[in-house]
């Protein structure tokens, strides 16, 4: 396993510009990791731009960026957040203590707190699920395609072939977290 | 959802093994909880979303530890096509809805409801049901339904007993746009999004009101470089992924769609080849058409020449592979009294272009010729010979209203008029979506007997005399379904995923229950499964292989050429001589809506209202993954245009009172670039007030609390867009 998960990069493409705000991945999310209704691993931020009749909006799919440079795992005092060799970010849940650093730390505003029992959980890339093969639910339910999954180091993943060629950018570059999620914005 | 224990973590299939465990439960030791998930097996059996809209996507139901856990769409399912919709993956929830009926309820004379078994309940229906047909005819009962894939179980029941008062609930819906359809090429086509290459949608947002297959097929569209132009008062969520959004004045759909058959014409962009061969009446239109140029229909629809101009030539040279698309609620399904000449005119506009099967075009969907029960030796019961109460098919009523859709909204009406007298209302709720629930409550209550077959007491079960509790979809087997259809026919079905929590049944057994005591039941001398069986045997295909693989494609595959339309000419009918001699404009003419709102009045305004994604009508509401995300993202408002609001001095949030002619409520408004000046628009699928619906109810308004009833002259809709409120600070 170790060798297995040394081998992937996981990483994911949100085409923003195709999101149309149904909020189907939240709903889909929130069943495959048994979620309450108020607690949620993904949200939708919605943009309006122009006046009357020259307007538009566009939406905005926000969820754990699983940085390589991750601000929740540096300021962690127990070491529940960890980010792993395969690129993702996980909150060890007995390990913590629901201090709240990491949520106050994370600049994406993609942690919560699990009201029952006060530990912070986010996206976890559904990675159990990932590891035996199938794909995100945030992606897998998506009506128009926003997101695309994979491994980036394999080259010939659609993940690769769309970093590689549309350039796609990163959610707040300037803050140096070097985020796992890739976006095509408007 | 089960919160509790081991669910937490729910990640591990035991069929996967090699799975990593990451972390233990906060409530479970990490031991304990590794057993149990590794122990629990995973059940994935293919069934079809059933009950929170008519879309009936195929999924694959996920089971674990005997709950459900998730659902999955299944990618050879024509409608959803891989993926779920928000209210799908929501509606699971409401198999353990603390809401749900346990079991038959009886009506108490002091306003309760008493539990009664089945047998007493189908004893004590049936006994007055029976009275009631000895006194008035069996015409004297109706049956409204959300038609779901057992609807043709319920026509022949109600055949069985003689009446031809089946009924949708159409009317408040999608009847207007039916029915122009049908009269022009004879039945409603789909359209080809995916291979189009430039695509005008009119009043209606596949994204909100959502139809998974169009979205995908919208978006592929685009990739390929399709133009997008969204018409709509609103900026809906379609009008997100669109090219244009052209906000035209409500109402005034057919003022720009005979402007750009005007230019279309004027310039000679048609197909006559096309025209010549498959479609009549074209010349009837020439004279006509000439009375709307741009420079007319700019002052009437708020929408400028130049664009009139430019997008009847782009949608003209992008043909064949161009289309309007057929539309479906918002502008002309229901809404105005011009609705029918609406659709009538998106019908022409397509046809004068040429697009009718044709790649890119519209075509009409393939659906499966399924086998009969008369084939199996059980023969079907006669047509009733007396009429529908409601007029629906009757010239000198409502001659283009359908036999299968009926007139929901007059069953209120009927009843206070003593035509009706009993009736049964299954997984539909008219005193929440029928317009003016005051006139809706006081037509059901005349009714002698009224039982409601649901899951959840809704308003209208709220007011019956039983309730009888059906199975969730889940929890079932249904009829074998034809609605995916497309460029190849499919069959779906409903089948039990877990057993029945309650003491409820599927419709079949309740039918079946009715039927005995009624004296009918040799018309349901059948299992459930051998009625599937008899339906697929003209396929070849058996019950067993549809149970396994969910969605079968069978028939051939449509190819593009004109097919003969189901119309007297069997060609299109631009000129519809059934029109003319039932003494309708046999032409779409400009007809101004019924009311507008007061140009001198800065608190009158047109109520619309329109589908939010995580919502259907007001069959969702109560599920608590849904509200949340309503209250989440603040969705309980009312739209406004934020200089129509500022000049009310009002700010973003503000509450305010809004009032029609029939009635009065507050909510929150929100302000917004994106609407037109003139309107304001609600979200529909709120404004529940059934005290059994604990989470949805008294949470925000329901255009239908505003609405005055009407039926539309042709098709005998609702017009639930002709109304005007006033609105006003708190």
């Amino acid at each position: 396993m170790e060798n297995m998960r040394q081998k992937k990069k996981w990483a994911m493409f949100i085409d923003a510009t195709k999101c149309v705000g149904c909020h189907a991945c939240r709903i889909a999310c929130q069943n495959q990791n048994a979620i309450t209704p108020k607690e949620y691993y993904n949200r939708i931020e919605e943009q309006e731009f122009g006046k009357y009749p020259d307007y538009n909006r566009r939406f905005f799919p926000v969820q754990c960026q699983h940085c390589d440079n991750p601000p929740c795992v540096t300021v962690c005092p127990t070491g529940a957040s960890y980010k792993r060799d395969d690129g993702v970010v996980l909150v060890d849940i007995d390990r913590c203590i629901g201090c709240k650093y990491c949520i106050l730390s994370c600049p994406y505003e993609a942690r919560i707190v699990n009201e029952e029992h006060g530990y912070v959980h986010k996206c976890r890339f559904c990675i159990e699920f990932v590891e035996s093969g199938e794909s995100p639910a945030c992606m897998t339910t998506c009506p128009t395609g926003v997101r695309v999954f994979g491994d980036l180091n394999d080259p010939q993943s659609e993940i690769s072939k769309i970093v590689t060629t549309k350039k796609p950018e990163k959610f707040r570059k300037d803050l140096n977290t070097d985020p796992s999620i890739f976006y095509k914005k408007v | 959802m089960n919160h509790k224990g081991i669910t937490r973590r729910t990640f591990l299939k035991a069929a996967g093994g090699a799975a990593t465990a990451l972390s233990a439960s906060g409530v479970f030791g990490f031991e304990e909880w590794k057993k149990k998930s590794y122990a629990s097996a995973i059940e994935k059996i293919p069934t079809q979303c059933q009950g929170c809209c008519a879309n009936r996507c195929g999924i694959y139901a996920y089971v674990k530890n005997g709950r459900i856990w998730k659902i999955e769409g299944n990618p050879k399912a024509h409608n959803n096509v891989g993926s779920v919709c928000p209210r799908g993956h929501g509606y699971i929830h409401e198999l353990y809805d603390p809401d749900r009926i346990k079991q038959p309820l009886k009506r108490t004379e002091n306003g309760t409801f008493t539990p009664v078994s089945w047998e007493q309940a189908f004893r004590e229906i049936t006994m007055k049901l029976n009275l009631l047909i000895m006194d008035h005819g069996p015409q004297s009962l109706f049956w409204l339904q959300y038609p779901l894939a057992n609807a043709p179980l319920v026509f022949r029941f109600m055949h069985a007993l003689g009446s031809p008062n089946t009924i949708s609930h159409g009317t408040t819906c999608f009847v207007a746009r039916n029915g122009a359809f049908k009269m022009t090429s004879g039945g409603l086509p789909d359209n080809d999004l995916k291979n189009s290459k430039y695509i005008i949608i009119i009043g209606r947002n596949p994204c909100g009101g959502i139809k998974l297959y169009q979205m995908k097929d919208l978006v592929e569209a685009k990739e390929k470089g399709a133009k997008i132009v969204v018409v709509d008062p609103r900026h809906n969520e379609t009008a997100a992924i669109a090219d244009e959004w052209l906000s035209i004045k409500p109402g005034t759909d057919l003022a720009f769609l005979l402007s750009m058959l005007n230019v279309i014409i004027n310039e000679e962009l048609y197909d006559l080849e096309f025209i010549e061969n498959y479609t009549v009446g074209f010349d009837n239109l020439l004279d006509e058409i000439i009375m709307y140029p741009p420079e007319w229909a700019e002052k009437v629809c708020d929408i400028p020449k130049e664009k009139i101009y430019r997008i009847a030539r782009e949608l003209a040279s992008h043909a064949p592979t161009a289309l309007i698309h057929r539309g479906y609620h918002g502008a002309y399904g229901a809404g105005y009294i011009n609705s029918f000449q609406t659709a009538r005119a998106v019908a022409i506009v397509n046809a004068v272009i040429g697009n009718y099967e044709r790649s890119g075009g519209l075509f009409m969907p393939y659906k499966a010729k399924l086998g009969s029960l008369q084939e199996g030796g059980h023969p079907a019961p006669g047509i009733p010979t007396a009429p529908k109460a409601d007029g629906a098919g009757i010239p000198g009523r409502y001659p283009v209203a359908s036999y299968s859709n009926g007139i929901s909204h007059a069953v209120p009406e009927l009843a206070l008029a003593g035509e009706l007298k009993a009736g049964f209302i299954y997984h539909t709720n008219p005193v929440r979506t029928n317009p003016n629930p005051k006139r809706v409550i006081a037509g059901y209550k005349k009714l002698d007997l009224l039982v409601t077959i649901d899951c959840v007491i809704s308003e209208t079960a709220a007011l019956s005399d039983y309730i009888l509790p059906e199975s969730f979809y889940l929890e079932r087997d249904d009829s074998v379904d034809t609605v995916h259809g497309g460029k190849k026919a499919q069959i779906t079905l409903v089948q039990k995923v877990l057993d029945p929590m309650h003491d409820t049944k599927p419709l079949f057994e309740i039918i079946k229950g009715l039927s005995t005591g009624l004296g009918v039941s040799r018309f349901f001398n059948f299992t459930q499964d051998e009625y599937n069986q008899l339906k697929l045997n003209p396929l070849g295909i058996s019950l067993t292989d549809l149970k396994r693989e969910g969605v079968i494609e069978t028939g051939e595959e449509w190819k593009e050429g004109f097919k003969p339309c189901k119309t007297p000419s069997k060609k299109i009918e631009i000129f519809s001589d059934r029109l003319e001699a039932w003494g309708i404009a046999p032409l779409p003419r400009w007809r101004e809506p019924l009311v507008s709102p007061d140009p001198d009045d800065a608190t009158s305004f047109r109520l619309l209202h329109g589908k939010q994604s995580v919502h259907t009508n007001a069959m969702t509401a109560n599920i608590p993954i849904l509200m949340e995300m309503s209250r989440h993202y603040n969705m309980i408002r009312l739209w406004m245009n934020r200089e129509r609001g500022e000049r009310l001095d009002l700010k973003d949030g503000d509450l305010v009172i809004v009032e029609s002619d029939i009635g009065r409520g507050e909510i929150a408004v929100k302000l917004t670039e994106g609407l037109h000046p003139s309107a304001v628009w609600l979200p529909s699928g709120y404004g529940v007030f059934s005290k059994y619906l604990h989470t949805a109810k008294n949470i925000g308004l329901s255009y239908n609390d505003f609405v005055p009833t009407y039926f539309d002259p042709i098709v005998g809709h609702a017009m639930t867009s002709e109304v005007i409120v006033r609105v006003k600070k708190v």
